[in-house]
């Protein structure tokens, strides 16, 4: 019952989809305004309809309703409720429905908040979002039917995935990360509008501005949860191993940023139309080429499902999406062409366009070295690895140069800039940076490249904090306020200038955290008898005893646990263990990490003996990878404040449209 | 000159497109192996029952070098069944052996206790060979002839008809 | 003033430099350079881990024969030589091809010669534009700013 409803809903869902794309493109050809709103209620309706297969399918979890295919695999009669809960995006169908209800949920919420503005653009929008939608709706109908039955019906089902158990993040990480996907979409469909109406000046771009920004906030925030989840759950020590799942969700992100900052620009002078343009696409294509890479089993991931016919699905999906869009932007290149030319200059825009450049680059690189082993075995039938040394070293020159743009682009004027003004701005930064390296190389730090990106890291905050008390300065002198509050009214009247101080302070962060983790960390394999310690750094670890035991929630679960104390900079006891799953080959770690500002214990069991009680443990010490988060917060919060609204100014709404002279006489500023 | 910049769509398009079509009905996992048509590999280890095997007893005849364990489910499950049977019927013509593979011998018995016991040797202890035939995880099969060079693999549980493919590349029919 | 902190910066900065790079390395012991070696092989039955990092069994016999063949003097090229022989390229974790760790920085390279080609090329190629209004630009701008603080 509830399965066919699920099901139904998804129908339904497809046949909305289509309707209002196919009514959208009529509408917009024919200025029928009526047919216009009939295709937007038909997008919320299809955001009703995956919200009800949505319903339905955690319903049938939370049931254990094993006659559907995706219960039996995904679920137990063991299965904590939360668990099976959130296992609606535990594997490829189940992560498609609820991608198909955070998609029509964004595409409902921007049809509905600019339904009475913008009436050339919005039909366009609401076709562009209304066919990617059908085309996910349509996946879920042939290829991946998320409710499709089976018989016999099973007594017992495979149960969840073993690591997707492990750890509370997997209820956070997905949902952040498609929200970002999803969202992403928008910006796309506003680029498609904008090219097919040939309304390509700056106004789609500014409109476009905070439906870029939120998505953006949670792409970036879903990429540091799943580095950080990863870091807890897997054991290795590590957070980024540049997988292609990983790989995948960055690629998007690295457009998506080059096009907040290239837009800025490109409003300002109403220019860089191709280039703009091209982000876009590049970003929603990247989604697709990413979710596709992950799904289609077509590259070996720890992410990885096993070859469906959704595979094939998706890949004419990219080259639909690819083509059409890239065809809209030829036909249309004529009229992309012109606005204004940058200034050759050393200014803040050249320092933006090189900004794209590099991210670009990253961009290449990255999707070079995911694609590489597939266009090697398919050209020569070797096959090659690549793994992170290569993307370490390909990739830290590129974001190091982007840090130092990041540093020095605040810091110069839209126009030309003089050497005098540099070196004054530059001068305290530099020195404040080389004093810092100097310490950290005196107390241990002395990895080169650790080191460059500290010193260069100090310098770059040195020179935005210069920005922001300079501007807070001038304030407070002319108003009379003082500095807190001049700063405060400062920045949120300049939320977009200030918000991105923030998410550039977080980003520092997160790099002097990821320079001084890497380069300072230090671990050791002990194996300790009941009573045993052992030293590693400035930590002594004692093995107290081997605990062997079901898990109190699902018994199914043996779980094999090291009790152990700690002393050093911090002290307690910890608990590291190895679960083993019915469902899994290899026994799954459960690290133990404890946390402080200043680093983490990080311990793993790595085997046991059963019978002498003795373990091996690997015992990392990893200094400051809490400030990885924490920058990460940062930067959700600086981009959740550039993208807040600022203080409407009362506009008088006119019921007739007033007649414009021919020739503005404006007087000059 | 314009027609040109039409031709971006496809220069772009189509190549992505392709790459991506050509990683269907490949296993990304499978790796390509270096050793078919060399040498294959001497080796010394003890077996299941507690006698000792080595490449050095085998010589003249093909063989069959099987590695698998008892966790690998349900790949060697499936396969078992098509090993016992070419072995039962083509023992006398061509050696077989299974390699446990990160394995206890505890529960290597119990498997063939559960699924059957074809009679024919079972390395232990052999993390080495696993080694110098680049195994990346059960099961793998490896077909040597009776010259010793190796002259085929299977990766990934074997069929009947994979089986009597990979036998026929060793000199051994039906 | 500013000049003067500039240059100790400056200054400061080029001998940690100096001093960083020409540093005598001491020299590695056997277990660092087995485990420099083992850092470059991949771990058979991991996702792209490397030996040095992984628990697998497999994992651990690989570094126990790089071990031996570190204290027997084998050179990292002749280690790594004999784990290709035995897995092919994959074994590597990262490609022994040159060309495939110098693509993208050529590509970043076009990239930028492209942007400074464009940029300077902007400089003599002023051509006034038939589609745009006909706007001085710092006009245009009070307008952006404008409809800014109206649409926020």
């Amino acid at each position: 019952m509830i399965p066919t409803i699920g099901h139904t809903a998804v129908l339904i869902g497809l046949a909305l989809t289509v309707y209002a794309a196919v009514a959208f493109v009529l509408g917009a050809r024919g200025g029928d305004q009526r047919l216009v709103g009939s295709a937007r209620r038909a997008v919320i309706g299809s955001f009703v309809a995956a919200a009800l297969g949505c319903a339905a399918m955690v319903i049938s979890l939370l049931t254990h309703d094993f006659s559907v295919l995706y219960v039996a695999r995904n679920n137990a009669t063991t299965t904590p409720p939360f668990i099976s809960a959130i296992s609606l995006w535990a594997a490829l169908e189940g992560s498609i429905l609820f991608w198909a209800l955070l998609a029509t949920g964004w595409a409902s919420l921007v049809l509905w908040r600019q339904r009475n503005r913008h009436r050339q653009l919005m039909p366009w929008v609401g076709a562009t979002l209304a066919t990617v939608n059908a085309f996910f709706f349509a996946v879920m109908t042939w290829p991946g039917n998320p409710f499709a039955r089976t018989t016999p019906v099973a007594t017992e089902g495979l149960g969840p995935n073993a690591l997707l158990q492990n750890h509370p993040f997997m209820a956070l990480h997905p949902p952040l990360l498609y929200l970002g996907y999803t969202g992403l979409a928008v910006p796309f469909a506003f680029g498609v509008a904008a090219l097919v109406t040939k309304r390509l000046d700056e106004e789609w771009l500014r409109i476009v501005r905070r439906w870029t920004l939120v998505p953006w906030t949670f792409l970036s925030l879903g990429i540091v949860a799943g580095a950080w989840w990863s870091y807890e759950v897997l054991g290795w020590g590590g957070y980024w191993a540049w997988d292609p799942v990983e790989n995948a969700a960055l690629l998007p992100w690295l457009t998506a940023t080059a096009f907040v900052h290239s837009a800025i620009v490109a409003e300002r002078r109403n220019g860089l139309r191709i280039w703009t343009s091209a982000l876009v696409i590049a970003t929603f294509v990247l989604t697709l080429v990413g979710t596709f890479l992950t799904r289609s089993g077509v590259v070996a991931s720890v992410h990885s499902f096993t070859q469906s016919a959704i595979g094939p699905w998706f890949l004419v999906a990219i080259v639909a999406a690819l083509g059409g869009a890239l065809t809209l932007l030829v036909w249309r290149l004529p009229e992309l062409t012109g606005g204004g030319r940058p200034s050759s200059t050393i200014s803040r825009e050249s320092a933006f366009l090189l900004n794209n450049v590099l991210f670009l680059g990253v961009t290449f690189a990255v999707l070079f070295g995911t694609l590489l082993p597939l266009l090697v075995a398919a050209t020569s039938g070797e096959t090659i690895s690549v793994g992170a040394p290569w993307y370490n070293t390909v990739t830290v020159p590129m974001f190091v140069a982007l840090l130092f743009l990041m540093g020095i682009g605040p810091a110069l004027p839209w126009g030309a800039a003089s050497w005098r003004t540099v070196r004054d701005r530059f001068a305290v930064p530099v020195a404040a940076g080389a004093v810092v390296a100097v310490v950290a190389f005196g107390i241990g730090l002395r990895e080169p490249g650790s080191l460059g990106i500290l010193a260069l890291a100090v310098i770059v905050a040195g020179v935005m904090v210069d920005e922001v008390v300079r501007g807070a300065r001038a304030r407070a002198r002319g108003r009379g306020e003082d500095p807190a509050t001049a700063t405060w009214r400062l920045a949120t009247r300049n939320r977009r200038r200030y918000g991105g101080y923030t998410v550039h302070l977080g980003v520092l962060v997160m790099a002097i955290a990821i320079a001084v983790s890497s380069g300072l960390s230090t671990d050791r394999t002990v194996t300790l008898r009941p009573g045993e310690s052992a030293e590693v750094g400035a930590y002594t670890v004692t093995h107290d005893r081997l605990v062997v035991a079901p898990l109190p929630d699902d018994a199914r679960v043996i779980e094999t646990a090291a009790e152990v104390r700690y002393d050093g900079p911090q002290s307690g006891t910890l608990r590291t263990a190895l679960r083993d799953y019915p469902n899994s080959q290899a026994a799954i770690a459960t690290p133990a990490v404890r946390t402080s500002l200043g680093e983490d214990l990080y311990v793993t069991l790595l085997a046991s003996d059963a019978d002498s009680g003795a373990v091996t443990l690997h015992v990392f010490i990893n200094p400051f990878v809490v400030w990885i988060w924490i920058g990460g917060a940062i930067v959700g919060m600086g981009a959740v404040f550039a993208a807040w609204p600022e203080r409407r100014l009362r506009t008088a709404t006119a019921s007739e449209p007033m007649p414009v002279p021919a020739t503005p006489s404006v007087e000059s500023a | 000159m314009r027609t040109l910049r039409w031709l971006l769509i496809p220069a772009i398009v189509l190549p992505l497109g392709w790459l991506l079509l050509t990683g269907f009905g490949r296993d990304p996992r499978e790796i390509a192996t270096p050793l078919i048509g060399r040498e294959a590999p001497a080796w010394t280890y003890a077996t299941l029952d507690g006698e000792t095997l080595s490449s050095a007893d085998l010589t003249g005849r093909p063989y069959v070098l099987n590695f698998w364990a008892s966790w690998c489910i349900p790949a060697c499950v499936e396969e078992h069944p098509v090993l016992a049977d070419a072995a039962e019927r083509l023992g006398d013509r061509v050696a077989f052996v299974g390699v446990l593979y990160q394995d206890s011998p505890t529960d290597a018995e119990a498997f063939l206790a559960r699924y059957g016991d074809a009679g024919y040797p079972h390395l232990v202890d052999a993390a080495a060979l696993a080694v110098d035939y680049g195994v990346t995880g059960p099961p793998e099969t490896w077909f040597v002839d009776a010259e010793g060079v190796v002259r085929a693999r299977k990766w990934g549980p074997l069929t009947d008809a994979t089986m009597r493919e990979y036998l026929a590349a060793i000199g051994v029919s039906g | 003033m500013r000049g003067w902190i500039a240059l100790v910066g400056v200054a400061l900065l080029a001998a940690l430099v100096a001093v960083v790079l020409l540093r005598p390395q001491p020299e590695a012991s056997t277990a660092e350079r087995a485990r420099q070696v083992a850092s470059g092989l991949r771990c058979p039955d991991c996702q792209g881990l490397s030996v040095a990092d992984s628990p697998t069994a497999a994992a651990q016999e690989i570094r126990r024969q790089v071990d031996e063949m570190v204290a027997a003097g084998a050179t990292e090229q002749e280690i790594r030589d004999h784990f290709v022989a035995r897995y092919g390229e994959w074994i590597l974790l990262s490609p022994s091809t040159p060309a495939w760790w110098l693509i993208p920085f050529v590509v970043l390279l076009v990239g930028a010669g492209g942007l400074g080609w464009w940029l300077l090329r902007g400089r003599s190629d002023r051509s006034p534009d038939a589609n745009a209004t006909p706007l001085p630009d710092a006009e245009r701008r009070r307008l952006h700013d404008e409809a800014e603080a109206l649409d926020a």
